[in-house]
C-alpha cells in the first residue's frame, strides 16, 4: 500500500482498515440496538432491529458504490447535487411530512427521504469545489468568503425554519471547519468571535423557540425545572454512571430496560450502551471512532488533489460533530439536542447519510493515485 | 498529468501544520469526552449504580379525570368513579398461570380468559404495559389481592377511575361509551387531535357525544416520580424529594353542559314502557324545544355503557352485536323510515302556497283513488266524503293527499320538502348520520335508472315510497311548523365548563332561515298565513271529532300534531284491511306520531317513531302525551294541575 507503483490492483487500493473500523461500528450497533429495543414499549419492538439490519444493508451498498465511482464525479456535479437539494429543502417546508413538530421528510414511497442530512454533504461539496481552484497565500479575505458564505447560509436558513437547530448548526460547523482548514484572515476570525458573542443575547431572545430555550436552561440547571424537563438529562447520566468499570452486562442495563431513559433507540443509544458495557465498553467504542476520525484526518492528508482533501475535511467535520455533540448530551456536558449517534443510533436517514459520507472519504482513498 | 500531482501534493504539504491543529483540536475534544465518562462511570459510579437500582426514579402518567356530562338545570349524567383495579404485568410475572389460578376464585373470572387477556397485550403493547384484569373491585377484593401480591410479583392493584352513566341504559347511543386507548388509536387521535396528547392507557370516547366531544372531554395528564425498585415494582411515593422534581398534577377535562333535561330524558325512556303498547318496543323519540335545544333523545332498545367503563367481556358484546334489534345502534339519526302521513302537513302547506287549494276548498274523497289502472287505498274504506284540508290533516285522507299530489307533481313536492331540510343531514356531529331521502325525477333516473312515474308522485305525498326521513328530521321539520317558519338550528351542547365550572363557551340557539319569505338563493317559500291553517288542522288531530289521535287528548290543554303509520310489507288489496294485531310482529306497521305543544305559543315539538305499532296513534300518540305531560308537570306546574283526571275520549284510531 505504501508504494503506490505495486497498488495499481483495484482490490489492493480499498482502505480495508477504514471500512472494517466501520463494520466494528456497525456492528456494536446492532448487537447494541438489539438490547435497546429489547424492552421498547413501543410494539413490534424486534421490528425497529430487523430494519436497522435491513438499513446496514443498504448503507453498505451506498458505501462501497461511492467507493468506487471517482469522486471527481461530485466535483463535476456539485453544484446541481446542491441546487437539487436546496429545492428539496424548500419543497420539504412546503408539503413535507411533520414529526414531532418540524416538518422534515419526503416521502418518496420506499424511503422517507430527509433532504436536511443530504444538506449537509451538499455543502461540503460545494464549498470543496469552490475553494480547490484557487491558493489563499494570505489566508481568506472578505472576497473571498462571499459566496462561500452564500452557499451555506441558504441552507442554514432553510434548516432553521423547519426547525432544526441542530442540522442548521451543523452545517455553519462543516463550513467553519473548512474555512479554518484553508486558513482565515485573523481579522475576519476575530471579527466573527466578537459578532457571535454580541448576537448570542438576540439569538436568544429571538432566535430560539421555546423548547430549545428549555433545554438549554435544563442543561445549565437540570435541577431547576420542577415538570422534569432535566429528566431525560439525569436518567441519561445516571444510566452510563451506573455501569461503572464493566458495566451490567448485556440487557441486563435497569436505567434503559426500564425505560429510565427516552428514545434510547436513537438519540440515546450510547447511554445503552455505557451503562451495559461500563466504562471499558463506552471506551473502545469511542476509540473506534478516534481511529476512524485519525483515519479521514490521514486520507485528507494523501488526497490526490485539493478537492478530494477539503472533501474529506468537510464530511470529517460533519461525522466529527455528529459524534461529539451526541456523546456528549448522553453524558451531560452539552444541551440535548436531537443528534444521532453517527453509526449506532437506530434511523434509516442517518445510516444511509453517514455511510454515503464515509464513502466519499473511502472514495478519496481509493483513488489516491492517478493511475 | 505529472505537474499536477507534483502540485496538488505540494499544496497538500502546505497544510501540514493544518492536519496538526486538526489532529490537536480532534484529540483534546475526544480527551474531554473520556475524561467525563471516566468521572461518570468511575468516580461516581459506585453512587450511580446505588441510585440506579435502589432509588430509581421514574417518571409516570397521571391519568387526568375526563370532562364532566351535565343536563341544562348541571344534574350529573356522566360522572368518574374512583375505584380499585388490578393488572398484571407481564415483564414482572414469573409464572402466569399460577398467577391466574390464584386470581380465579377471587376475580371470579376463568383462569384462560385471564392468561389470553394478559398475552394478547404483552403482544400488542409490549411486556412492560400493565394489564388491566379487572376494574371495579370491592373491598374485600383489594384485601385479598393485597395479600396474593405479597407472593406473586407481577400483580399490582391500581387506583382508577371508572366511567359512571347515571342514566344507565337511557340515551346510552346518545352518549356513546369509552374504552382504553389501543396502539393504533394512539397513532389515529394524535393525527385527529393535533393539541392533545394521547398515551397508553388512556380513555377515549368510543361512540356517540363520547367520541365527537374528545377534545373537549379530554384533560391533560400530569407526571408523578415514583420510586420503583430494580424489578419496576413502586415501593413509595416520591414527590419533591429529588432534584426539586415536583410532580406537574393532572388538568381535567372539561364538561359538557348539554341542552338535554334528565327529566324530559326519563319521562321519555318511560314513555316507551306504556303498558297500552302494541309495538316490541323498538324505535326513537327526539324532543326539542321550540329554540332547537334537544331536550331528550331516546332510542331503544338500549345497552348498558357501564359495562364498556369496566372493560366489556367479550360475551356480552356478541350478545349486544348479534342482538336483532341492534341496541348499539341510533335510531334517532341511524335509522331512516318512511314518514307516512306525518309528511301530510307538508304537503298541505305546499299545495296552499301554490294555490292548488284554498284553506276551504272541500274536495270529494272517497276511499280509494284510480290512476290509469292502478287502485290506490285510503286508510279508511268507506272515505272521508267532501272534506277541505284542515278535515283531510285532522282525519288523515289518502285520496285528499292523492290529488292534491297530483296536481303538485313530484318536481314541486321535491322543492317544498327540501325547504323543510327533509333529505339532509343534520349534522350535529355526534357519530354516523343517514340523510333519509326525498326522491325527485333526477333521483330515480341516477340511483334506479327509471323514468318517473305518476303513482310514485301520489305515494310520496302520503309519504311513502321511496321518501325516507330520521325521527330528528321529523322533529325539526315540524319545529318549524310549529314556529310558523323559522327554522332554528338543532343542538345538543349548551355549554362548555372548565374543571373549576367557569364558563369556557356558550351557545345559544340559531336561526338558520325563515322560509316565510324568500332569499337571494331560494325563490321557494309559504306565506306566513298558511301556517295556521295546517296547524288548525293538526289541532283537530286531537281534539276534532274525526281527528286520529283524539284517544290521547289531555284535558284543559291544547296541542298539535300528525299519526303517521307505514307499511313495511305491501298487502293485496283483500288484505289491507285486515286488523294490524292479527298480524305477526315484523308485518306489523310502524306508527310515527309527531307533534308540538302547547297548541298556542308552542315551546317544544316531539317526534316518536315505534316500529311495528300497527299504527301511529297506538305506538307513537301514547309516548307523545306521556312527554308532553312531564313538561307540563316541570314546566307549567300550574296547567298540569289543570290537566289531571285524563278524561277519555271514543277510540278513533286511524
Amino acid at each position: 500500500m505504501n508504494n503506490p507503483l505495486t497498488s495499481s490492483t483495484s482490490i489492493s487500493r480499498f482502505n480495508f482498515k477504514f471500512a472494517f473500523i466501520i463494520f466494528a461500528l456497525v456492528f456494536i450497533g446492532l448487537i447494541n440496538l438489539y438490547s435497546a429495543t429489547h424492552s421498547l414499549n413501543l410494539g413490534h419492538n424486534t421490528q425497529l432491529f430487523w430494519k436497522q439490519l435491513v438499513w446496514v444493508f443498504i448503507g453498505w451498498g451506498i458505501f462501497l458504490s461511492a467507493t468506487f465511482l471517482d469522486y471527481d464525479f461530485f466535483k463535476r456535479f456539485a453544484y446541481p447535487f446542491y441546487f437539487f437539494n436546496v429545492i428539496a429543502l424548500v419543497c420539504v417546508k412546503l408539503f413535507g411530512h411533520t414529526a414531532l413538530g418540524a416538518q422534515r421528510w419526503i416521502d418518496l414511497g420506499f424511503f422517507m427521504w430527509q433532504p436536511s442530512e443530504t444538506a449537509k454533504i451538499s455543502v461540503a461539496i460545494v464549498l470543496a469545489k469552490i475553494f480547490c481552484d484557487k491558493s489563499y497565500p494570505n489566508g481568506l479575505g472578505v472576497k473571498d468568503l462571499f459566496l462561500p458564505a452564500i452557499v451555506t447560509l441558504i441552507p442554514f436558513v432553510l434548516t432553521l425554519k423547519q426547525p432544526d437547530l441542530g442540522t442548521s448548526l451543523l452545517i455553519i460547523g462543516i463550513a467553519a471547519s473548512m474555512i479554518i482548514f484553508i486558513r482565515v484572515k485573523w481579522s475576519i476570525l476575530i471579527f466573527v468571535l466578537v459578532t457571535g458573542v454580541l448576537a448570542t443575547p438576540l439569538l436568544w431572545n429571538f432566535g430560539l423557540k421555546s423548547y430549545q430555550k428549555d433545554r438549554v436552561k435544563t442543561f445549565l440547571n437540570p435541577g431547576s425545572d420542577p415538570r422534569g424537563k432535566g429528566y431525560n438529562s439525569i436518567q441519561s447520566k445516571v444510566a452510563v454512571g451506573s455501569g461503572r468499570l464493566l458495566g451490567k452486562g448485556f440487557r441486563k442495563g435497569t436505567q434503559s430496560q426500564l425505560e429510565f431513559i427516552p428514545e434510547r433507540h436513537s438519540d440515546f443509544i450510547y447511554s445503552v450502551l455505557s451503562e451495559e458495557h461500563g466504562f471499558i465498553g463506552s471506551l473502545f467504542a469511542l476509540g473506534l471512532f478516534a481511529i476512524l476520525f485519525f483515519t479521514s484526518l490521514r486520507i485528507s492528508y494523501e488526497a490526490r488533489d485539493k478537492f478530494g482533501a477539503l472533501l474529506v475535511i468537510g464530511i470529517f467535520s460533519f461525522v466529527f460533530f455528529h459524534t461529539f455533540i451526541n456523546i456528549g448530551m448522553v453524558i451531560g456536558i452539552l444541551p440535548i439536542v436531537g443528534m444521532p449517534l453517527p453509526l449506532l443510533s437506530y434511523g434509516g436517514s442517518s445510516m444511509m447519510t453517514i455511510m454515503l459520507g464515509l464513502g466519499l472519504i473511502s472514495s478519496v482513498s481509493y483513488h489516491r493515485f492517478l493511475f | 498529468m505529472s505537474s499536477i500531482i507534483h502540485n496538488s501534493q505540494n499544496q497538500t504539504k502546505e497544510y501540514s501544520r493544518r492536519y496538526l491543529l486538526f489532529y490537536i483540536a480532534t484529540s483534546v475534544l475526544i480527551s474531554i469526552l473520556i475524561f467525563r465518562l471516566w468521572h461518570l462511570q468511575i468516580v461516581s459510579g459506585e453512587q450511580l449504580k446505588t441510585f440506579s437500582e435502589k432509588n430509581s426514579l421514574k417518571k409516570t402518567r397521571v391519568a387526568a379525570p375526563r370532562g364532566l356530562i351535565l343536563d341544562r338545570d348541571k344534574n350529573l349524567l356522566i360522572n368518574n368513579l374512583s375505584g380499585f383495579m388490578v393488572t398484571i404485568s407481564p415483564q414482572y410475572t414469573s409464572n402466569l398461570n399460577d398467577l391466574a389460578t390464584a386470581l380465579e376464585p377471587i376475580l371470579k373470572i376463568e383462569k384462560s380468559e385471564i392468561i389470553t387477556k394478559v398475552k394478547k397485550s404483552r403482544r400488542r403493547n409490549g411486556p412492560f404495559l400493565p394489564v388491566p384484569i379487572k376494574k371495579n373491585l370491592s373491598r374485600e377484593d383489594v384485601y385479598k389481592l393485597k395479600r396474593l401480591r405479597v407472593d406473586y410479583s407481577g400483580l399490582e392493584i391500581e387506583e382508577t377511575q371508572l366511567r359512571n352513566y347515571l342514566l344507565g341504559e337511557n340515551g346510552a347511543q346518545l352518549f356513546g361509551f369509552v374504552r382504553q386507548i389501543s396502539k393504533d388509536e394512539i397513532k389515529k387521535f394524535s393525527k385527529r387531535y393535533k393539541n392533545l396528547n394521547f398515551e397508553p392507557g388512556d380513555i377515549i370516547g368510543k361512540k356517540g357525544l363520547e367520541l365527537s366531544s374528545e377534545s373537549t372531554l379530554k384533560g391533560v395528564n400530569g407526571a408523578d416520580f415514583i420510586e420503583v425498585d430494580a424489578r419496576g415494582r413502586k415501593t413509595y411515593k416520591s414527590s419533591s424529594k429529588f432534584l426539586n422534581m415536583e410532580p406537574k398534577p393532572p388538568v381535567p377535562g372539561n364538561s359538557l353542559v348539554l341542552t338535554l333535561d334528565k327529566d324530559i330524558q326519563e319521562a321519555a325512556y318511560k314513555a316507551f314502557q306504556r303498558e297500552d303498547w302494541v309495538g316490541n318496543r323498538v324505535g326513537s323519540i327526539l324532543v326539542m324545544k321550540n329554540t332547537g335545544e334537544i331536550l331528550a333523545w331516546v332510542s331503544t332498545p338500549s345497552f348498558d355503557p357501564n359495562n364498556f367503563s369496566t372493560g366489556i367481556s367479550s360475551k356480552l358484546w356478541s350478545e349486544l352485536t348479534n342482538h336483532p334489534h341492534r341496541p348499539l345502534r341510533n335510531r334517532v339519526i341511524q335509522d331512516h323510515y318512511s314518514p307516512g302521513s306525518t309528511m301530510k302537513p307538508l304537503i298541505a302547506l305546499a299545495a296552499l302556497q301554490e294555490k292548488i287549494v284554498g284553506p276551504y276548498t272541500k274536495m270529494y274523497s272517497p276511499g280509494s283513488y284510480t290512476l290509469g289502472n292502478a287502485t290506490f287505498h285510503d286508510s279508511h274504506r268507506e272515505g272521508h266524503g267532501n272534506i277541505n284540508i284542515m278535515e283531510a290533516i285532522e282525519g288523515s285522507s289518502n285520496v285528499f293527499f292523492y290529488k292534491v299530489g297530483q296536481t303538485l307533481g313530484i318536481d314541486r313536492i321535491h322543492r317544498y320538502a327540501k325547504l323543510f331540510d327533509m333529505g339532509e343531514k343534520t349534522n350535529l356531529n355526534i357519530g354516523y348520520e343517514v340523510p333519509g331521502r326525498i326522491p325527485s325525477r333526477e333521483w330515480k333516473k341516477k340511483a334506479l335508472g327509471e323514468v318517473w312515474t305518476p303513482g310514485e308522485t301520489l305515494v310520496t305525498a302520503i309519504g311513502q315510497g321511496f321518501v325516507l326521513t330520521t325521527a330528528l328530521q321529523m322533529a325539526k321539520a315540524y319545529n318549524i311548523i310549529a314556529q310558523d317558519g323559522i327554522v332554528y338550528k338543532p343542538y345538543l351542547v349548551k355549554q362548555i365548563l372548565d374543571h373549576n365550572n367557569n364558563v369556557v363557551k356558550t351557545f345559544e340557539p340559531e336561526i338558520i332561515t325563515d322560509i316565510t319569505q324568500p332569499t337571494e338563493d331560494r325563490d321557494t317559500y309559504i306565506k306566513k298565513e298558511y301556517f295556521k291553517y295546517v296547524q288548525k288542522g293538526m289541532r283537530d288531530v286531537f281534539h276534532g271529532d274525526k281527528g286520529t289521535a283524539t284517544w290521547y287528548k289531555i284535558k284543559n290543554f291544547e296541542m298539535a300534531g300528525k299519526t303517521g303509520t307505514t307499511q313495511v310489507k305491501r298487502f293485496s288489496s283483500k288484505n289491507i284491511y285486515k286488523s294490524c294485531k292479527e298480524r305477526p310482529p315484523k308485518y306489523r306497521h310502524h306508527g310515527w306520531f309527531v307533534g308540538y305543544a302547547p297548541f298556542k305559543d308552542p315551546e317544544i315539538t316531539i317526534a316518536v317513531l315505534a316500529e311495528h305499532s300497527c299504527s301511529g296513534a297506538l305506538g307513537g300518540a301514547g309516548p307523545f302525551k306521556d312527554i308532553v305531560l312531564a313538561y307540563l308537570e316541570k314546566y307549567k306546574p300550574d296547567v298540569f294541575l289543570k290537566t289531571q283526571n285524563i278524561k277519555k275520549v271514543g277510540a278513533n284510531s286511524q
